[in-house]
């Protein structure tokens, strides 16, 4: 059965994204809709593990605006509804978003949002507590998995008494952690959906409807003092006043689990009052008011930009409190980039109460130590289908001259951008010299977010550039995403740039969801497959064609032809990703080799970039290593001494 | 009170499973003690990131206690260091282990990629263990690889792991319960496989720690 609907009462170990889903599934959610995106991919793909024992509809929708609106059409017909995506997310679902809020919703709407301090897996370190902020909703923030549940479950019913969407706002340390949760119970009731078009208020669901938009944000505004006396009343926010105490500490989320302990690890549990908000907006302003009485300094901890903070400041300034408010703007004391852990918030609290924490001394030792360390760099898989199209786009980039600008995306792919060891080697390397092939993880020049690569491109063209060729790449799922206007712009406006489209059929980085290229549906049934090449054509392409991303003189052929055609140009590069493959058809025996009597050491085969091909330095010999090689043929391509075989090994 | 675990290794050992079937003894353990009225424990599963993401190394840190609240191990604060890889082992021990924690290592390295193309060089097993006694630590290091082929098949390495940590001494709960966990977690079809994968790992600790045989001989399988 699914973790998350194991027997109420029950304390389990859950990840924080599976304890957001269970809290959607205590609260009886009737949909969810979603777009993949570490780290909140795992609230959706609980809750379709658990859907064949519930009665929910779910889906992996094509990208996070469409699973905005999907949602939140289901909540204006009353129906419990949930959207999860990570911090980038919402930036694609900004439009509706922020319109949305005007007039509400009528079935409880919940916005799962995970933020990712210290961009462990995004492109920015963005705090979308401001986007909450900024749409002025009422915005969650968990401490822990079981805070993550609660709130999750509780967040439905907010928003049915508020007729607003709940934010909750978790970040890469809540949904990618995991906690004890006592499971609560498990809400039979489901919502009636029906449709009313004046619902409460006239053209309920139709901003412009009489009397127009202004009056829609004026029903907002009324909201935010009845969210305020909910946040004031939470079980969420909690103040724990100390007698005669000058400090204050505010924490709020996952920096509250961080708080706590450094006040205990400091001994301090005596000395600081201390306020834990697990409702962020609005600020719980009677509970802040009490804190602040007779405090000297106030220190503010939080994962992310300085959001309370800035929102404590404007309190504090208006309420003319002379306590000293310490944080990430003003009387900095954290870093305001990267992420804060239990040693950072000690050493901050510490400086600020002047309490010295002794340091380590092993720390010479660590320093000598950590030399031989060795690094494990990052690379594409073995036998990755993206080794081929790369390894194809070089060689074809070959034959014309100058400064090529390749334009990344988002996906595996994007590990074309990461620069690695390879590069370093052929620095110092002569042999590879011959060879002047550079590994695919050089080869990207601008990576941003989903779907940017095409429209950089574009404007590169169009401004002139003649310095060489302009190519743009982007995996299935991402072309689906959020290239489709930009490749219909590049044709509208003649544009001559390469479009490369690295066609795995899944969303692989992110775990392999299935999109609409993949052939099956979210819950795992056949589907009609996208025809990426029929769309291209129609939307007025003329130089169209598919490769075998695994047959690189094939691959290599149709790219020199785009990239030779003038005006807009699209190579659709084919290969499963390998993962898939074996996934489905166990390894066998591993049957490349290489003939170490025709290797000449030249490694062009390292060039290639798999972590399957390895190189002897005393022997000055390529191998195999054959727990990782899938026999995909690559390197056997690659080799141009035909000292790469696949099969035929005499013993 | 709490007790600090990281649990190292590269994608694809099970070092996640490991880290949260402790997670579930801990749980299973606490459920049962507080029928005797004892003050609940918390526990947490976090991970840290290297600059690798997949293939790369893994680290999952486990916290069992009544004051732990975040997922994160404070540097030089774990208890034991469980390397289902011995380079990750060093990579997580330079960082967290305490002054008196136990290393227990997995001998069989799997070399990064950097290495196997000759850009960086692999530490031989005798220096990371110095290394580790350096900072203060007792490393242990047995093939646990072999212990899991011995089992029945080499996937079964992490819970060979997991019966030596439950022989060591350090986790709050008895082995029974890890191996309750164990059960739980891993596939019906391994059952069997998995309780002699644990049995060989609790024994082999056993054995190379003479102080720690008592433990080893309390056997539940
Ligand atoms: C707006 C946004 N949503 C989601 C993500 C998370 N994400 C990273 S890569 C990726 C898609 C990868 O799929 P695809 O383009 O098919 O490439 P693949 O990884 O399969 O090679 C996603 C959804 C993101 N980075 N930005």
């Amino acid at each position: 059965m699914s973790a998350i609907l194991q027997e109420s009462g029950k304390k389990v170990l859950l990840m924080g994204n599976e304890a957001i889903a269970r809290g959607a599934v205590e609260a009886g959610i009737q949909l969810i809709a979603a777009y993949p995106g570490t780290p909140a991919s795992e609230v959706c793909e609980a809750l379709i593990d658990a859907a064949d024992d519930s009665d929910y509809y779910i889906e992996w929708s094509t990208n996070e605006k469409v699973a905005f609106e999907v949602a939140a059409g289901a909540s204006i017909v009353g129906a419990r509804a949930m959207t999860a995506m990570k911090n980038a997310g919402l930036n694609v679902a900004m439009d509706t978003y922020m319109t949305l809020p005007y007039g509400g919703v009528k079935g409880g709407m919940v916005i799962v949002v995970a933020d990712d301090p210290n961009a462990h897996y995004s492109s920015t370190e963005q705090d979308t507590r401001f986007l909450a902020v900024y749409a002025e909703l009422p915005c969650f923030e968990p401490m822990d998995q079981q805070e993550a549940k609660d709130m999750t479950r509780d967040a439905f019913e907010i928003s049915e008494q508020l007729e607003l969407p709940v934010f909750v706002r978790s970040v890469s340390r809540i949904s990618h952690a995991s906690g004890d949760v006592t499971l609560g119970p498990v809400q039979k009731k489901r919502n009636t959906v029906a449709f009313n078009k004046h619902y409460k208020l006239p053209y309920r669901w139709n901003v412009y409807g009489a009397p127009g938009a202004v009056s829609k944000h004026e029903w907002l505004k009324g909201v935010f003092p009845k969210a305020r006396r909910i946040a004031n009343k939470s079980r969420y926010n909690s103040l724990e006043l100390v007698n005669g105490s000058k400090v204050g500490v505010i924490s709020s989320g996952v920096a509250a689990s961080y708080s706590r302990e450094a006040v205990s690890r400091l001994g301090i549990e005596d000395r600081v009052s201390f306020l834990k908000l697990g409702i962020v907006y609005p600020l719980p302003d009677e509970l802040l008011g009490r804190l602040l009485i007779g405090l000297d300094a106030l220190i503010v901890v939080e994962e992310g930009d300085p959001v309370v903070e800035q929102l404590v400041r404007s309190y504090a300034k208006e309420n003319a409190c002379g306590v000293r408010i310490f944080g990430k703007s003003y009387n900095q004391i954290f870093k305001p980039f990267g992420e804060i852990n239990t040693d950072i918030v000690s050493k901050a609290i510490a400086g600020v109460m002047d309490i010295t924490i002794p340091d380590d001394p092993r720390e010479s030792v660590r320093k000598k130590v950590s030399e031989i360390v060795a690094p494990r760099s990052s690379t594409l898989c073995a036998g990755c289908s993206h080794l081929g199209s790369y390894w194809a786009l070089k060689k074809a980039l070959k034959a014309h001259q100058g400064v090529h600008i390749i334009n990344g995306d988002i996906g595996c792919y994007e590990q074309g951008g990461y620069g690695l060891f390879a590069s370093k080697t052929d620095v110092n390397d002569k042999n590879s010299k011959k060879y002047p092939v550079l590994s695919p993880y050089e080869i990207l020049d601008t990576i941003y977010v989903m779907g940017s690569g095409i429209g950089l491109a574009q404007g590169q063209a169009q401004v002139g550039y003649k310095g060489g060729k302009v190519v743009a790449v982007a995996g299935d799922s991402t072309f689906i995403h959020a290239t489709l206007p930009a490749l219909v712009n590049a044709v509208y406006q003649k544009a001559d740039i390469t479009f490369l489209i690295f066609d795995n059929r899944w969303t692989a980085m992110t775990g392999h969801q299935v999109n609409p290229n993949t052939g099956l549906d979210t819950l795992g049934r056949k589907a009609r497959v996208f025809d990426i090449a029929g769309v291209v054509k129609s939307m007025g392409v003329e130089s169209v064609s598919t490769a075998d991303a695994y047959n690189l003189e094939e691959a290599e052929n149709e790219i020199s032809n785009a990239l030779a055609f003038e005006g807009p140009s699209v190579v659709i590069l084919k290969g499963e990703c390998m993962l898939q493959v074996l996934r489905r058809a166990k390894k066998k025996k591993t049957e490349t080799w290489v003939d170490e009597e025709t290797c000449t050491g030249c490694r062009q085969c390292i060039q290639l970039g798999c972590p399957a091909v390895t190189f002897n330095k005393e022997k000055k010999k390529a191998g195999i290593d054959e727990i990782n090689c899938t026999d995909c043929g690559l390197c056997e391509q690659v080799c141009p001494y035909s000292a790469i075989k696949v099969g035929g090994k005499h013993k | 009170m709490s007790i600090d675990i990281i649990v190292a290794g590269v994608g694809g050992q099970g070092s996640i499973l490991a880290s949260h079937i402790i997670a579930e003894a801990a749980i299973l353990a606490d459920s049962g003690s507080r029928k005797n009225g004892k003050k609940a424990v918390n526990v947490r599963v976090g991970e840290t990131f290297g600059a690798a993401m997949r293939g790369g190394a893994v680290a999952s840190h486990v916290r069992i206690g009544d004051d732990v609240y975040g997922p994160l191990v404070g540097k030089g604060q774990a208890d034991m260091v469980l390397a289902l890889e011995p380079l990750e082992g060093l990579r997580i021990g330079v960082q967290y282990i305490a002054d008196g924690g136990i290393a227990i290592l997995n001998r069989e390295g799997f070399a990064p990629v950097d290495v196997k193309i000759g850009a960086a060089r692999y530490p031989s097993i005798e220096q990371i263990t110095k290394a580790l006694e350096r900072l203060g630590a007792s490393p242990v290091v047995f093939d646990a690889t072999s212990l899991a082929i011995e089992a029945g098949t080499a996937k079964a390495m992490n819970v060979v792991m997991l019966g030596a940590a439950s022989a060591s001494g350090v986790l709050p709960f008895d082995e029974s319960i890890m191996l309750e966990a164990v059960k739980n977690r891993v596939p019906k079809k391994f059952l069997d496989v998995n309780v002699e994968a644990f049995r060989l790992g609790k024994e082999v600790y056993a054995g190379s720690k003479p102080g720690m045989s008592q433990q080893g001989k309390k056997q539940n399988a």
